[in-house]
């Protein structure tokens, strides 16, 4: 019961975790194929039988975390009653293994992102005006006016802001993100980030609904700047239809061309920067 | 930052930014012309008339960024208010798909 509970609240506190239903996984059933390979497990056992690690040990796959509930008990010191429905004790535990698992996943996602070792290798237009360096990936990215590029992966998409943004920010500072879960629309205002100079926000190139946020930039903001089309990323939404989105954005060629024309009559904008930075 | 874009040629998303109707709205009800909102913007949309009742007015509409509403964020009296995005979005893609068939 303990480990349900757990599971439910992990689903709901974070939308894209998924559950496996262990009948089908031990009949085989295709449809997790894929999915256990390329995915973090966490097996969450209510008894002694361990049946949950037994099946994912029957995949092959060594799971990312596993949480043996009796052993919860200890060592939250709780005690074991014979009563089959959960008591206030044996919900609050289960809000404390969720939370645990959650900071757990959150650490492990933070130090994954700043390795970058998922992100490959982009090709870039580029072009330098005074000092500063401008650059826009040729392939993958999709770019509104207003500075935003939405990276398509089939359901889901990843949203950041562009080079150009980031060098008028200068320095970020901090970041505000939307909450999980919130419905964006195109051209809505999908978070803000501050740097010492400025407060801007991300306007969506998409919509769709938020499912994730990169926490990487709580405390590493300057990943905007030094990475902002991939470790840099802001948050990731799940499309509603990016064709119709398409129909307002311009691919990587396009926006450089409309960021060039941009960057020389907005030059004033620049040496402002740099007058403030020599102060 | 004084210059001023030279609003006739700009376009947004291929449609000419003089036919669309994106700028703040400034309510004088509520304005206490602190001017936060014109410190912000680099784009030179709003401007001061030290001598008159409204001591802040739009400028210069064109010049405002089609989308951007960031300043409405520095207003603590929330006197700035701004189109509904998804009619001018739709407006967008009506005139782009009507330059299509030129
Ligand atoms: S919305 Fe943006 S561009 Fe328009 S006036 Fe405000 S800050 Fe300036
Ligand atoms: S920030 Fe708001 S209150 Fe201040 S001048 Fe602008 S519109 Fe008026």
């Amino acid at each position: 019961m303990i480990a349900r509970s757990v599971a439910l609240k992990l689903i709901e506190k974070c939308p894209e975790i998924q559950l496996i239903c262990p009948v089908l996984l031990n009949n085989g059933d295709e449809k997790y194929e894929k999915f256990i390979k390329s995915t973090k497990i966490i097996v969450i056992d209510g008894c002694m039988t361990r049946c949950a690690t037994k099946l994912v040990e029957k995949r092959e796959k060594k799971p990312f975390k596993r949480i043996f509930i009796p052993d919860m008990f200890k060592k939250y010191g709780i005690k074991l009653t014979k009563k089959l429905l959960l008591n206030e004790e044996n919900e609050n535990l289960a809000v404390q293994i969720m939370e645990e698992i959650i900071k757990e996943l959150e650490e492990v996602e933070v130090k994954e992102i700043l390795k970058s070792s998922k992100f490959e290798t982009l090709e870039f237009f580029e072009i330098a005006v005074d000092k500063y360096h401008f650059k826009v990936p040729k392939e993958g990215y999709y770019f509104n006016e207003n500075d935003c590029w939405i990276k398509p992966e089939g359901k889901t998409a990843l949203l950041g802001i562009s080079d150009y943004l980031q060098n008028v920010a200068a320095d970020i500072l901090f970041v505000e993100f939307p909450e999980i879960g919130s419905e964006i629309e195109q051209f809505d205002d999908a978070g803000s980030f501050e740097s010492s100079k400025t407060v801007l926000q991300l306007i969506s190139p998409g919509t769709g609904k938020t499912i994730r946020v990169n926490k990487a930039l709580e405390n590493n903001p300057e990943l905007m700047n030094q990475d902002p089309y991939q470790r840099g990323w802001f948050i990731e939404i799940e499309l509603k239809d990016f064709i119709e989105d398409g129909e307002l954005l311009m691919k990587g060629l396009g926006y450089f061309e409309y960021m060039k024309e941009k960057i020389m009559k907005e030059k004033n904008i620049f040496e402002h920067i740099e007058s403030e930075k020599n102060v | 930052m004084s210059k001023n874009y030279e609003a006739e040629k700009q376009t947004f998303m291929g449609v000419p930014r003089k036919i669309i109707p994106w700028w703040p709205t400034i309510d004088y009800d509520k304005c206490n012309f602190c001017m936060e909102c014109d410190k912000f913007c680099p784009h030179n949309v709003y401007a001061k008339f030290d001598d008159e009742k409204h001591q802040l007015k739009v400028k210069n509409p064109y010049n405002c960024v089609v989308f951007c509403r960031a300043c409405a964020k520095t207003c603590a009296p929330d006197a700035l208010g701004f189109p509904q995005k998804s009619e001018i979005s739709n407006l967008i893609k009506k005139l782009r798909y009507e330059s299509l068939g030129d």
